[in-house]
């Protein structure tokens, strides 16, 4: 009982601070902005982050693709997802559109990336699951839930 | 994942709360993956996954794999049978002997040996020290070696511009791919591929995955059961994907 | 005593831009073709998941061949000492490197992501020979380069010797390499055998020679150069023991894959009932470019001009057939994944022969290709001194006259 009535607390609280905790994708509050906007900090102190951004990503995607290594400290995706601006409608737009993001600074020094040819621009599909396994019936049913409700709840999130 | 049917506000309210518990709370209720690395670790060759398919378990009409394998890799192709990517496919077969019908699912084989990593220029595609075969789309400069010597035909080249792709797997035109036993969600702890999760849900059993040095792993369990085999065995490629049944 | 100079190619400036701009459009198409497949995506080709490698590989391979056996003059005069053909050595080392380029040009330009040729060009996996191809293509120019430096400067005329020698060796194995490529690929029963290697050796020195005949007789029709009878006719020769020798590896390639019980089922395919692919190689290889040439050649007591021009050409439409049927009849015949099973049904057309309908797009990639070889060609002799003259009595044109002083 006790514990249930934690977890209604914060759940509670996730629902009234979803700019930090929410794993969607979309959410009313974040409607023009991002969740970047009303965070402290980059994953690292500012200063580096805006010169030294590409480094990160670029040893991330080694250690990652080779290596199997999937902190999500500097993984694109994860940028993404902290940095990508929602529009009136709570629908998420493209990372590397005009005035977003990834581009504005990239206009203005010139720079070309490519990266978004392959890496979705917007958090799209499944979201990088809780650690489960399949051992039992029970358990199946419930990821298969899960997966069919935040495929929907994907839906939402506005895709292209 | 266009047409989809207008909701109420209530609706998806509602069924946003639910996504949200789920995520939060589910964790908690489900034990953990034991043999799960942790996310800071560095794979190592103590892993070692592979896959057993059963054909006879395989079932006529069913494509719960190809569909599950389409969804979780965001493989939405353009209705050009031609030029659209395939990572996991199924076959009809017939004995020659015995005019016996068969289907089977065909994906890469991971071999040990692997034809595509020895010609590939680049060294874009590699085989990842625990047994994974797969393409570094990073370096990987869309000559298409590696297709012409896959014995299998596993891979798929991207021939267009894609703009549906799921954040959890980037891919994009001018590079070749195929399948990577879903080697992100396998990272992230989850021990079972897509195509594996999609025909247990059906009830088949047919694909058993998991790590070759776990004694208790599904698919040491499906090893000891049936005599597997592995196809084109004259090229001597030690592949990970093995069949029982055919 | 007479003396050979090295002039450049004096041509009229109006047939000289006529060409290079008639020329430069082609090169220019080729490179908006390649733009579009590159902008669009290669579904625009008719390249697919099946037929991965298509018409630009059948351009770029042959221009590669080709390129490899112009050097056979060069060859012979540096490593056989031959002083007849000393004065044209130059000219055959110009037109391996242009072809070279050009072939080069075309593979790159149809790689899915060009833009990362620094990738290429700068990661190796020293297992794949397609690694050691990009290496022996840029050592070759390297070599060329070199090889042309010691011929038409004075200085360092001495090293013209070891300088050719060792082109020569370098592009025996940059055919090898070639060869290879398809030689490698051990899962499709079409390729997978050592043979490829010497056969694309035998190719390169039979379309070589029959390219390096053309385009002499072509510089020849604006401009005596110094081409013995002599020369000419020995040329005829190599073409009719090149042409000999083609069909003997062709034989033996066959003959032995129909030895290897893992190939027999492709060769009933490309022999007997191949369709269009059996059609190419009995039609196209082998009696347009090889049988009839041969007939033609050999028929002509006069050894007049006009046999050895028609062989010329049916030679070189053999060769593009040729390596179609390599190329593409050998992805075309379905793999054989299973043993005791035959495919019924895959959407992935496992069971099917496939076919292979180019786009304009390629073609017009192929074909600037080949604009762009003999721009080079162009440009190089009218601006360097490659072509050999006569300094005797100023009768320059007079081409009875043997060259040995
Ligand atoms: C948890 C959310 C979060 C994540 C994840 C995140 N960032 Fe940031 N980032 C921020 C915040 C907040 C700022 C603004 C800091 C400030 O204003 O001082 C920022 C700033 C930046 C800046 C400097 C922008 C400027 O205008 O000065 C760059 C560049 C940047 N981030 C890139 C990245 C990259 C690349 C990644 C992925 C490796 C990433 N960020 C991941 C929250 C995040
Ligand atoms: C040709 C397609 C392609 C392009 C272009 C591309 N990537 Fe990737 N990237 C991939 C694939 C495929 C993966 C592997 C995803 C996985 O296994 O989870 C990946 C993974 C990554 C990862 C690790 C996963 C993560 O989310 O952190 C990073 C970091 C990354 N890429 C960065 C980049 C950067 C930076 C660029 C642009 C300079 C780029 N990529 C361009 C295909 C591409
Ligand atoms: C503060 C402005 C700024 C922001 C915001 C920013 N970048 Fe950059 N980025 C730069 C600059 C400046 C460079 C060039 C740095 C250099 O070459 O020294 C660069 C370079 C890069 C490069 C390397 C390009 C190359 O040619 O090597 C990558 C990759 C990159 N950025 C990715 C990103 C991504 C992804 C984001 C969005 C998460 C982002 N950047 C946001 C300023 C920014």
């Amino acid at each position: 009982m006790h514990q249930l009535a934690i977890r209604l607390l914060l759940s509670i609280l996730i629902l009234v601070t979803p700019n930090v905790f929410s794993h969607d994708g979309i959410n009313h509050s974040l409607i023009g902005k991002s969740k970047a906007d009303s965070q402290e900090q980059c994953v690292e102190p500012t200063e580096i982050m805006q010169k030294e951004h590409f480094v990160f990503l670029y040893h991330q995607r080694d250690k990652t693709v080779i290596k199997g290594v999937r902190t999500k400290n500097h993984s694109f995706a994860n940028c993404i997802d902290c940095h990508v601006s929602y529009d009136e409608k709570g629908k998420a737009i493209p990372i590397n559109s005009e005035g977003q993001f990834c581009q504005t600074c990239h206009v203005q020094t010139a720079v070309n990336i490519d990266c978004f040819s392959c890496h979705a621009s917007v958090p799209r599909g499944r979201k990088s699951v809780a650690k489960i396994t399949l051992e039992n019936e029970h358990n199946f049913h419930i990821t298969k839930l899960t997966n069919e409700i935040i495929n929907h709840v994907g839906d939402y999130s506005g895709e292209k | 994942m266009k047409n989809k049917p207008t909701t109420s506000r209530r609706d998806f309210i509602v069924k946003s709360l639910t996504a949200i518990s789920a995520v939060y709370f589910i964790p908690d209720i489900i034990t953990k993956a034991e043999s799960a690395k942790p996310l800071a670790q560095e794979v190592t060759s103590d892993t070692k996954w592979a896959m057993s398919i059963d054909v006879d378990k395989c079932a006529k009409g069913c494509t719960a794999c190809v569909d599950a394998c389409v969804e979780e890799n965001g493989l939405y192709g353009f209705d050009r049978p031609e030029t659209d990517s395939q990572w996991i496919r199924k076959l009809t077969i017939k004995n020659i002997k015995d005019d016996k019908i068969k289907v089977v699912p065909m994906l890469c084989q991971h071999c040990e040996n692997p034809p595509c990593c020895d010609v590939c220029p680049t060294g874009a595609s590699f085989r990842r020290v625990d047994g994974i075969v797969m393409v570094n789309q990073h370096t990987c400069i869309g000559c298409r070696y590696c297709m012409m010597a896959c014995p299998f035909k596993a891979r798929s080249f991207v021939h267009e511009n894609l703009t549906e792709q799921v954040t959890n797997a980037p891919r994009g035109k001018g590079c070749v791919e195929s399948c990577n036993f879903c080697a992100n969600r396998i990272d992230h702890g989850i021990s079972t591929t897509a195509c594996e999760e999609a025909c247990m849900k059906e009830g088949h059993n047919a694909i058993s995955f998991g790590d070759l040095s776990d004694t208790k792993s599904r698919v040491n369990s499906a090893l000891k059961k049936k005599d597997n085999r592995r196809l084109r065995s004259d090229l001597s490629l030690k592949q990970r994907v093995t069949y029982s049944g055919i | 005593m007479d003396k050979i100079v090295f002039r450049k190619f004096i041509i009229d400036s109006k047939t000289f831009w006529t060409m290079f701009f008639g020329l430069g459009f082609f090169i220019l198409v080729g490179f908006l073709c390649s733009h579009y497949m590159e902008t669009e995506g290669h579904y625009v080709t008719g390249m697919n998941n099946q037929i991965v490698w298509g018409l630009p590989h059948i351009f770029a391979v042959l221009l590669i061949v080709i390129a490899s056996g112009v050097l056979n003059i060069a060859s012979i005069s540096s490593v056989f000492d031959k002083k007849l053909y000393k004065p044209l050595a130059p000219l055959s080392a110009l037109l391996a490197m242009a072809f070279l380029i050009s072939g080069l040009a075309i593979l790159v330009l149809d790689l899915g992501r060009p833009d990362r040729l620094i990738v290429a060009m700068t990661t190796y996996n020293f297992k794949s020979i397609f690694a050691w191809n990009i290496f022996l293509y840029s050592g070759f120019a390297a070599v060329l380069g070199l090889y042309i430096w010691t011929m038409l400067d004075r200085n360092v005329n001495r090293f013209s010797r070891p300088a050719g020698i060792f082109a020569f060796t370098w592009r025996i194995i940059l055919t090898t390499g070639t060869g290879s490529i398809f030689g490698f690929l051990i899962s499709r029963e079409a390729y997978g055998t050592a043979i490829l290697a010497p056969l694309f050796i035998i190719m390169s020195l039979l379309y070589g020679t029959v390219v390096y005949y053309l385009i002499l007789r072509t510089i020849n029709y604006f401009q005596k150069t110094l081409v013995s009878e002599e020369i000419i006719s020995n040329l005829r020769k190599l073409t009719i023991l090149f042409l000999f020798a083609n069909l003997y590896f062709l034989v033996l390639y066959h003959v032995t894959n129909l030895y290897i019980a893992k190939h027999q089922a492709f060769e009933k395919f490309i022999l007997l009932d191949g369709g269009v692919y059996t059609f190419a190689f009995w039609f196209g290889q082998v009696i347009i470019g090889l049988i009839l040439p041969i007939y033609f050649l050999l028929s002509d007591k006069k050894k007049s001009e006009s046999s050895m021009i028609k062989s010329t050409f049916l030679i070189l439409i053999g060769s593009f057939i040729a390596m179609y049927v390599i190329i593409i009849a050998g992805q075309a015949y379905p793999l054989k994944i299973f043993t005791n099973y035959e495919i019924l049904e895959s959407s992935f057309f496992d069971n099917v022969v496939h076919s292979y309908i180019p786009s304009i797009y390629e073609f017009g990639l192929g074909l600037g290709g080949i604009a762009l070889s003999l721009i080079i060609v162009l440009v190089g002799v009218a601006n360097l001194d490659f072509l050999p003259t006569i300094i005797k009595g100023h009768k320059p044109e007079d081409k009875t006259d043997s060259v040995s002083q």
